[in-house]
C-alpha cells in the first residue's frame, strides 16, 4: 500500500473522530440511531474536508493529537486572564489615558494550529489585538505600551502563552 | 446557588455598558476595536457562565459549552479581519502627542 494512500485514511479518520466527539456533545445522547446518523454524516462531511482539516504537509505527531488536559488548563488560565484584561480595559476607558503603539515580533512556534491559537490568544488579553499573521512574524497593536523595543515587547506580549503552546503541541 | 448567577449576569451588563462607553471614548479604529471586542468577549462570557450554572448537569451546558467554546475561537478572528483591513488599506494610527520616554 502507497504511503501517500495510508495517510490519506488516517487523516479522513482522524478528521471524523474529531467531528463524532462535537456530535456527541451537540446532542447529549448515546442512542444508537442517533450514533449512526452521527457518524455517517461525520464521515461524509470528512471525505469532503480533510485536506483542509489536516493538510498534507503537517505529520507532525504533536499537531494532530495535542495533550487534552493541559489544553483543558490552558482554557481556564485564558478565561482567568480574558477577566483581568477586561478589568484593566475597563479602568483605561474611565480614566481615558491610553498610549497606543505598533508593534512587531516573531515566534517561535512551529505548528499552524499553534500559532493561531497563539495570535488569538493575544488579541484576547490585555489591550492588544493581532493585526497580521504571515508565517512567524506578528504585527500586534498595544493599547498601553510600555517599550517599542521587539525583544522586551515580544516577552510582555507573549509572555506565558508561547511556554503553554510549546508544551501542548510539542 | 442563585446570587453567584446573578453576580454573572451583573457583571455581564457591566462590562456590555464598558464596552459601549469605550467605542464613543476612544479616538480611532484600532482602539475602538479593542474596547468592543475585548468586552463584548467578557460580557458574553459571563452570560454563558450565568446559563450554564443556572442549568445544571444537563446535555443542554453541554451545547452551551460548545457555543463558548466556538465564540472563544470566532471573536478574536472578527476583531482581527477588521483590524488587518484597515492595516491593509494603510490606516495610520492614533498615537499621543506628548510622549514621555
Amino acid at each position: 500500500m502507497n504511503v501517500f494512500l495510508k495517510w490519506k485514511i488516517v487523516r479522513i479518520i482522524l478528521t471524523s473522530l474529531y467531528l463524532m466527539v462535537g456530535w456527541i456533545l451537540f446532542t447529549g445522547s448515546l442512542a444508537l440511531f442517533s450514533l449512526f446518523l452521527g457518524g455517517m454524516f461525520s464521515f461524509l462531511v470528512a471525505l469532503l474536508t480533510y485536506s483542509i482539516f489536516i493538510e498534507e504537509k503537517e505529520a507532525a505527531r504533536r499537531s494532530l493529537l495535542p495533550h487534552i488536559y493541559l489544553i483543558v488548563i490552558y482554557i481556564f488560565v485564558l478565561l482567568f486572564k480574558i477577566y483581568l484584561a477586561s478589568f484593566k480595559m475597563v479602568f483605561s476607558v474611565m480614566k481615558g489615558n491610553i498610549n497606543p503603539r505598533i508593534v512587531h515580533f516573531r515566534t517561535r512556534l512551529k505548528s499552524d494550529v499553534a500559532r493561531v491559537i497563539l495570535a488569538n490568544s493575544i488579541s484576547l488579553t490585555p489591550g492588544t489585538i493581532t493585526l497580521d499573521l504571515d508565517e512567524d512574524h506578528l504585527i500586534v497593536h498595544w493599547l498601553n505600551a510600555k517599550t517599542t523595543h521587539s525583544h522586551f515587547a515580544s516577552s510582555l506580549i507573549k509572555g506565558h502563552f508561547e511556554m503553554w503552546l510549546r508544551k501542548i503541541w510539542i | 446557588m442563585m446570587w453567584i448567577v446573578q453576580f454573572f449576569m451583573g457583571l455581564g451588563i457591566f462590562f456590555g455598558i464598558f464596552g459601549n462607553i469605550g467605542l464613543l471614548r476612544f479616538p480611532d479604529i484600532y482602539t475602538r476595536l479593542q474596547a468592543s471586542s475585548k468586552c463584548s468577549t467578557t460580557s458574553l462570557f459571563s452570560i454563558f457562565i450565568a446559563c450554564m450554572l443556572l442549568e445544571g448537569f444537563t446535555p443542554m451546558t453541554g451545547r452551551i459549552l460548545l457555543i463558548a467554546l466556538f465564540f472563544l475561537v470566532t471573536g478574536p478572528v472578527t476583531s482581527h479581519i477588521i483590524g488587518r483591513h484597515a492595516w491593509e488599506r494603510g490606516v495610520i494610527p492614533w498615537k499621543r502627542k506628548k510622549v514621555k520616554d
